[in-house]
């Protein structure tokens, strides 16, 4: 039930991204699946393999159609960094770990901003900065919404 | 979770290094072959589906919880847009005619009408790097690679990748995209790139002392075959002379609104390709 639903979490997250709703949107909106990746490695027991994160990160390229291997690279380093202070930023309230996320979102999209400069010319651009801030900010309500659906999806002991 | 791969008694800073080894693999392997693009788009559509009926719902619910009164005030603005736009239709049609008669006096070959196909934007990606749009039909549409894509008011982009179901569209205002111009009123061939911003596009290596000014129409050259010639590309919106450059910086306004199509116009000006039959 569980794996089902992070399935499905994780194509609404990718639909949300690539949704067309006009240029501010998808300039500033935030990285969806990043934020349900740091959601599923804060709250999930076990570790969750980087191998995982970073095939998600391969099919979030395919559907965004940019360079493939920028959102896999970004997505496995980030989960990473997260790991090498798991336990600090657990026992913190959803509100103390908003500027652990967007330190960890803003170098998700630097990283993604890297791997495409890469290959062509590197501008700056106001969106890198603002969209891992917009990230941080809903995550309080984020998790909150996550926690509440897990909640319902949890298997009853009959 | 499982390790899928690697058993997690490796320390994952050697995990780590390696997945990032296999990403570089990956993304140098997918240059170097452009038909991975292609399968990537393809095993994309399932998302791509999924996000077009999403557009789609939100277009209906916006449909019908639209007031009755604003209903009525689009349509008497679509009705004026039509009485206004119904001079300009005969008066194309004169002119259609009158060029295939001065076409025949000059004995040249008439060229043959190109095809326009409306397609429906599923999926957008702007970020500073790239500036795509997916649109919902493919190669079974008849779309290749290379193919100029329209929109209200003049050229939005080309196609560089085509799935089955659909097909990858770089905006005027890609990194990548550059498309050969000329303004409306002379021949000087010039080019205009996109800097990855979605409202603004450059003209590159123009002299200080460039005759461009503000103001000025651009329209495609033609030159390099893959844009047909006279379509409205933009408007200089700046031309800045700064000393300690060496060219000036000049900057166009797109003809069409870049960050706002939802439904593009995708031409066919060589005649249409038909599929080889087998006998």
């Amino acid at each position: 039930m569980i794996a089902i639903a992070l399935i499905l979490g994780f194509f609404f997250a990718l639909t949300a991204e690539i949704i067309p709703c006009g240029p501010f949107y998808a300039l500033l909106h935030p990285d969806f699946v990043a934020l349900l990746l740091l959601y599923w490695a804060i709250s999930s027991s076990s570790e969750l393999s980087l191998t995982i994160v970073w095939l998600i990160g391969l099919f979030q390229d395919m559907v965004l159609g940019d360079v493939l291997g920028a959102q896999a690279i970004a997505g496995v380093i980030m989960i990473y960094l997260l790991y090498t202070s798991l336990g600090r930023v657990r026992r913190l309230s959803s509100w103390e770990q908003l500027f652990f996320i967007f330190l960890l979102l803003l170098t998700h999209r630097l990283l993604v901003w890297l791997w495409q400069a890469w290959a062509g010319v590197i501008t700056w651009h106001f969106s890198l900065l603002l969209g891992p801030l917009i990230g941080a900010l809903l995550w309080p309500i984020f998790t909150l919404a996550l926690d509440y659906l897990r909640h319902a999806l949890r298997p009853r002991p009959t | 979770m499982p390790a899928l791969f690697f058993p997690h008694r490796y320390p994952p800073l050697l995990r780590v290094a390696v997945l990032v080894l296999l990403s570089v693999f990956v993304s140098v392997f997918s240059e170097k072959h452009p038909n991975i693009e292609s399968v990537s788009l393809t095993m994309a559509y399932p998302v791509q589906w999924i996000s077009m009926q999403e557009t789609g719902f939100w277009q209906q619910a916006d449909n019908y919880l639209q007031s009755r009164a604003a209903l009525e005030s689009e349509n008497i603005r679509l009705h004026a847009e039509l009485i206004r736009a119904q001079p300009k239709l005969l008066e194309a049609d004169i002119l259609r005619n009158e060029n295939r008669q001065l076409l025949a006096l000059l004995d040249s070959i008439p060229q043959p009408p190109g095809k326009v196909t409306v397609a429906q934007v599923i999926a957008q990606n702007f970020s500073p790097g790239s500036q795509l749009l997916t649109v919902n039909i493919g190669a079974r549409a008849g779309v290749f690679v290379g193919q100029p894509v329209l929109a209200a008011g003049g050229v939005a982009g080309q196609v560089i990748r085509v799935s089955p179901m659909s097909s990858q569209v770089a905006l005027l205002s890609d990194l990548d995209s550059s498309i050969p111009v000329q303004p409306a009123d002379a021949d000087t061939p010039l080019l205009v790139d996109g800097r990855g911003d979605i409202d603004r596009l450059a003209i590159p290596f123009q002299p200080r002392n460039t005759s461009l000014k503000v103001g000025d129409k651009l329209v495609t050259s033609g030159l390099g075959g893959r844009y047909p010639p006279g379509l409205n590309v933009g408007t200089i919106s700046a031309v800045i002379h700064n000393g300690d450059q060496p060219f000036a910086q000049i900057a166009v306004q797109p003809a069409v609104h870049l960050g706002q199509l939802d439904t593009v116009l995708m031409l066919w000006d060589r005649p249409f390709p038909q599929p080889a039959v087998t006998p």
